[in-house]
């Protein structure tokens, strides 16, 4: 797909290039599928307040069987398949709402959902033949095979390149020997269907074999196939974690997925669009939450007035506000980006993931805070958000690796034209991400811009710190790759304020272009909230812009990584006051 | 046996109900509408009939656009036929409402006319008795269990401490209350299949209205909770609070 994908705005915007058409106006749902949207989070409702506890999911650590059961029976299992395998062909953007409702029920509950659609079956939807989407899209789609993704191994985390798994041709016998282990791999007590990634020695085009990557369709009937014990977990405990064995496992040549050799482009992939709804589940969990909190500190008196009447409180739930609107822009932009099918966006869903991660956490915790000693306590519900909102910096891709290939696939695309540096940088992201395909050449074709298309005046202050803002950060991804050359890709608290920035940036327009769509169909009367939100953010986004980019630098780099490195070498905090 | 079920949409329960600068009017921009809770009862009646003695099941509605997706939400659920008179807003008069529907439920022979006793945004409480009156049929209203057999229908209302059983002839109006079904929720295939039902859209003039609204007042806000005492001995003055002050004793 991303052979002849647009370029995505961001990676332009390393290149001081202004791509602003791809992000104008706001997209929006068709109005049938916002219709149908409409009446499936309904059904979603009523059958979560019948049927779904959280705080009893939570202590039980599974889903009742009439919650999966339910979740079947209705459909949900396959709300991203084509109707043409009987699934209901919802767009990445619908779904992603659905899984923003359906994690303010319970965490467990959407990663479950999540595990299967965003990851599990995704694999065989975008890169599986159609023998193969006939023989498992139904059954999937149905529910009656659940689906997992089985990446990570013991010894390969972050560096999924460096899995061990290994499935071996048997001409004899006609299919593939499959050996090795996955770790914490979700849906994995009790999921049929697994997308697995195993090295394959594969013959080069110089006679010489190399075990390359390749993703192949298991299913739990095969022999020598078994699961683990359940993980016992922070939070997100609803859901099922658990190891996956292969011991000899005899699979035919016909359940290779996509091109052998191709499985860690397929992995990347699949990580690339799973971490909208990560994203937007993510955000969804601290909605739900953040309702809570308001109703509480509605109602709670110290002082002799209720706790929204104190400035401090009142930060707390404007910042919330703040970052969730701004992170919901980012999110639904990307998800049409995607639904389009011609933009390359695999930057943007990264930091979207980062982002609602940590504007989530960040939200459960000040929730929690809101509320005081009755958020410690396990009847309510605050201590249990937090937990739960831990995984998501974690999984799919940890936000450390995820800003590195933020930064190094922006910078890539500009050393690559302007100092044959795209070379040195290439190694690195091969590591954990993909490359993408098409030539950089088209941004020296651009006439370099500087200036965003014309917006509603009352989002003219926004509009021009993005300007401002995008200029000096491509003048500092310049002088990041002259000042460091080929170091760059060890230098990663500055690829940490290169990503930061990218993210404020991307967030800022999509705030922008969102508001602005809106001000336009509404009028400027009807807007004046949002106009505030997008006001706000932006004037925060642009001081933390300018922050990241100044500490380029100016920074305390060496001695923080000195002072690393004599602690790390003591072993332990080696200070004690005298 | 053919089923008519009339629906009503309304906003959700949870709306924060806004009203225009001079109170005549809500404001529904950012309402999210749902159908009427009580005619679903009245949808899932009519499927459950449906599914025991066959026939076909219709949804009529009256309204603007909008009102086209609770048809949707009712077909999702099953059912062969939606139609929508479109209008320009809800009226305001009940009686102009059941005129309307009158017309359409004319149209074609119904053995059953199933509607929700009440709508949960006007709470006129009015649409089965007047679409009774208007079609010459018997209502049955406030139903909690519902027997259609042999051409006649068995029902039990609810009334105030018992129930009262209530036999009549068919056709006939019905209208449901909360009790007397689980209302199933829609499957994603429901709703794919409702996406395949072409909704009929009916305009029709309507006759003139002689109630209408001439404003709107909230309700006064809700005063802060007062703690009387923390033990037994703070029961007298509770009860004489409640007599007195809050006069529901
Ligand atoms: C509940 C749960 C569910 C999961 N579900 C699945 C699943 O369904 N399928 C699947 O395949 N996997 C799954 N995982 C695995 C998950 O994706 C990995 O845990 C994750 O990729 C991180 O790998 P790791 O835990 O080995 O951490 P490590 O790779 O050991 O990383 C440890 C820390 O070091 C940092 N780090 C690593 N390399 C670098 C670097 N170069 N520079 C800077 N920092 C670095 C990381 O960011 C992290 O903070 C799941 C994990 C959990 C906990």
């Amino acid at each position: 797909m991303s052979k002849k994908a647009a370029p995505s705005f961001s990676k332009a915007l390393f290149s001081g290039v202004v791509t602003d058409d791809l992000l104008f106006p706001y997209p929006k749902l068709s109005r049938e599928e916002a219709e149908n949207l409409d009446i499936m989070r309904d059904t979603f409702r009523k059958f979560a307040d019948d049927t779904i506890d959280a705080h009893l999911i939570d202590e039980q650590a599974r889903l009742p069987d009439k919650v999966l059961q339910g979740l079947k029976e209705l459909g949900f299992m396959g709300m991203t398949i084509p109707e043409k395998y009987d699934g209901f062909g919802l767009s990445v953007t619908a779904y992603v709402k659905m899984l923003d409702l359906i994690a303010g029920y319970d965490a467990g509950v959407v990663l479950t959902i999540g595990a299967h659609l965003s990851i599990g079956l995704k694999a065989l939807l975008q890169f599986g033949n159609e023998e193969q989407k006939k023989k498992y899209l139904p059954k999937l789609a149905s529910g009656e095979m659940v689906a997992a993704y089985c990446l990570t191994e013991p010894g390969a985390g972050s560096d999924a390149a460096g899995i061990k798994t290994r499935a071996v041709r048997d001409e004899k016998q006609g299919c593939y020997i499959l050996n090795g282990s996955k770790l914490w791999i979700t849906n994995g007590g009790f999921a049929d269907f697994f997308t697995v990634f195993a090295k394959e020695p594969i013959n080069g085009p110089d006679g010489e074999v190399k075990d390359k990557i390749s993703a192949f369709i298991v299913t739990r009937d095969m022999p020598g196939v078994s699961s683990g014990k359940a993980e016992h977990k922070m939070g997100i405990r609803g859901s099922s974690t658990a190891a996956i064995f292969f011991e000899d496992v005899k699979v035919p040549f016909e359940n290779q997925l996509g091109e052998p050799g191709r499985g860690f482009k397929i992995a990347m992939e699949v990580l690339n669009s799973g971490r909208l709804g990560l994203a937007g589940g993510s955000l969804g969990g601290l909605k739900a939450v953040f309702k809570q909190a308001i109703a509480h500190i509605k109602q709670r008196s110290q002082f002799e007035k209720t706790l929204d009447q104190f400035e401090m409180i009142q930060e707390k739930i404007g910042q919330i506000a703040i970052d969730i609107f701004a992170s919901e822009s980012m999110i639904y932009m990307t998800t049409a980006l995607l639904d389009r099918g011609d933009v390359d966006y695999s930057l943007e869903s990264a930091m979207c993931k980062i982002r609602a991660t940590e504007v989530t956490w960040n939200g459960v915790n000040e929730c929690l805070q809101m509320v005081g000693g009755l958020g410690y306590m396990k009847e309510y519900p605050y201590e249990r958000a937090v937990r739960d909102a831990r995984i998501n910096p974690i999984f799919e891709g940890t936000n450390e690796i995820l800003r590195m290939f933020v930064a190094l696939s922006g910078l890539q695309e500009r050393g690559e034209y302007l100092r044959k540096l795209g070379k040195a940088l290439r190694g690195p992201i091969k590591g954990f991400g993909l490359l993408t395909d098409y030539a950089t050449s088209w941004v020296k074709e651009r006439v370099s811009t500087d200036r965003i298309r014309e917006v509603h005046s009352s989002l003219n202050t926004p509009k021009v710190n993005f300007e401002i803002w995008a200029k000096n950060f491509h003048f500092a991804v310049e002088r990041a790759l002259i000042h460091n050359g080929k170091n760059i890709i060890y230098r990663e608290m500055i690829q940490e304020r290169l990503a930061d920035a990218a993210i404020d940036l991307y967030a800022m327009i999509t705030t922008i272009s969102r508001v602005d769509t809106l001000i336009n169909e509404k009028g400027e009367a009807k807007c004046q909230r949002e106009i505030r939100l997008c006001n706000a953010f932006a004037d925060q986004a642009w001081r933390r812009v300018r922050r990241n980019l100044l500490m380029i630098d100016h920074n305390l780099d060496r001695d923080i990584k000195e002072i690393s490195s004599f602690v790390v070498e003591e072993g332990s905090y080696p200070f004690e006051v005298q | 046996m053919n089923i008519a079920v009339c629906i009503k949409q309304v906003p959700d329960t949870e709306t924060r109900i806004k009203l225009s600068e001079d109170r005549s009017r809500v404001v529904e921009d950012d309402i999210n509408f749902i159908m009427n809770p009580y005619d679903e009862f009245a949808v899932e009646e009519a499927l459950k009939l449906q599914e025991k003695n066959g026939g076909e099941v219709t949804y009529i509605s009256l309204g603007p656009d909008r009102v086209s997706s609770a048809l949707r939400s009712a077909l999702a659920m099953g059912g062969d036929k939606a139609i929508h008179i479109k209008t320009d807003k809800v009226p305001e008069d009940p009686q102009v409402t059941a005129q309307a529907l009158t017309a359409v439920l004319k149209e074609t022979s119904y053995d059953l006319v199933l509607l929700g006793k009440q709508a949960i945004d006007d709470d006129h409480a009015q649409m089965p008795s007047l679409l009774a009156e208007k079609l010459g049929w018997p209502a049955v209203t406030v139903v909690v269990k519902l027997m259609v057999e042999n051409g006649r229908v068995k029902a039990e209302r609810e009334i105030d401490g018992a129930h009262e059983i209530v036999e009549s002839s068919l056709p006939a109006i019905i209208g449901t209350q909360r009790g007397l079904n689980e209302p199933r929720y829609a499957s994603l295939k429901g709703i794919m299949r409702a996406k395949k039902i072409q909704i009929e859209e009916r305009t029709l003039t309507l006759q003139p209205s002689s109630l209408s609204v001439a404003g709107f007042e909230f309700p006064p806000a809700k005063q802060a909770g007062k703690i009387v005492g923390k033990d037994a001995s703070a029961v007298p003055e509770l009860l004489r609070l409640l007599h007195e002050e809050a006069k529901v004793i």
